[in-house]
């Protein structure tokens, strides 16, 4: 018989893992709605922290309180490795992946209110110009 | 407690193909190739979380490791095109 913090990590985990599909669902149709490029980067970051981290997360809860698997600390603690990895690495390829794709023109910065970014690298190269 | 847990988890399964379906749709229509490679980022990431809370229903570690694998080599693959749209080649 189970005891009464192993269901309480079982269900703590479930409701976890539950937020987790959920974001994932709302990021898939986030994906395939939203208009183009830099909208979609929202999407994709809800899909790898709300949707990658947070379930994984729930899923370690839930090998901690499961008392019918062999190596359950095992469980537990590489979860929380891949957990850490997808949080130190989803940002870190987003944001190269935004700034490669701004820098190179590929896709249009469609709901523009100030784009500082491109001012500095005009102004730099009217700098340059006028120094050659 | 162990049916209830094999219950909750066949219960994700099929929220889980709708999402990936749903990426894919994305993946294969893409204008640049820049939201291709942001559509199979989220869909990795989506695979990592699906293997982790698979791995607790075939009651197998060996899903784990892969999962792990699978994130660097995401990484790497925002790297590459990231290096590649900035500069037009891959690295020496």
């Amino acid at each position: 018989m189970s005891s009464p913090i192993d269901i309480a990590l079982v269900i703590i985990g479930e409701v976890l893992v539950s937020i987790g599909v959920f974001c994932g669902l709302v990021a898939a149709i986030g994906m395939l709605r939203f208009p183009n490029f830099f909208v979609r980067l929202h999407a994709a970051t809800v899909g790898s922290i709300g949707g990658a981290f947070v379930p994984i997360i729930g899923a370690a809860l839930i090998a901690l309180g499961s008392d019918f698997l062999d190596y359950r600390w095992l469980f537990f603690g590489s979860l929380i490795v891949t957990a850490v990895m997808v949080m130190l690495v989803s940002p870190a390829g987003s944001h190269a992946l935004a700034r490669a794709t701004h820098r190179a023109k590929v896709a249009p910065v469609e709901p523009k209110v100030a784009d500082h970014l491109e001012e500095d690298e005009d102004k730099k190269k009217k700098e340059e110009g006028h120094d050659v | 407690m162990e049916a209830e847990i094999m219950t909750f988890i066949m219960i994700m399964l099929p929220i889980y193909a709708v999402s990936f379906a749903l990426y894919i749709i994305r993946v294969l229509k893409g204008p640049t190739i820049s939201d291709t490679v942001l559509a199979i980022d989220a869909l990795s990431f989506e695979t990592i979380a699906f293997m982790a809370v698979f791995a607790i229903f075939f009651k197998s570690l060996l899903l784990i490791p892969v999962a792990i694998l699978l994130s660097v080599w995401t990484y790497a693959l925002d790297v590459f095109v990231a290096k590649y749209l900035e500069k037009k080649e891959m690295g020496d």
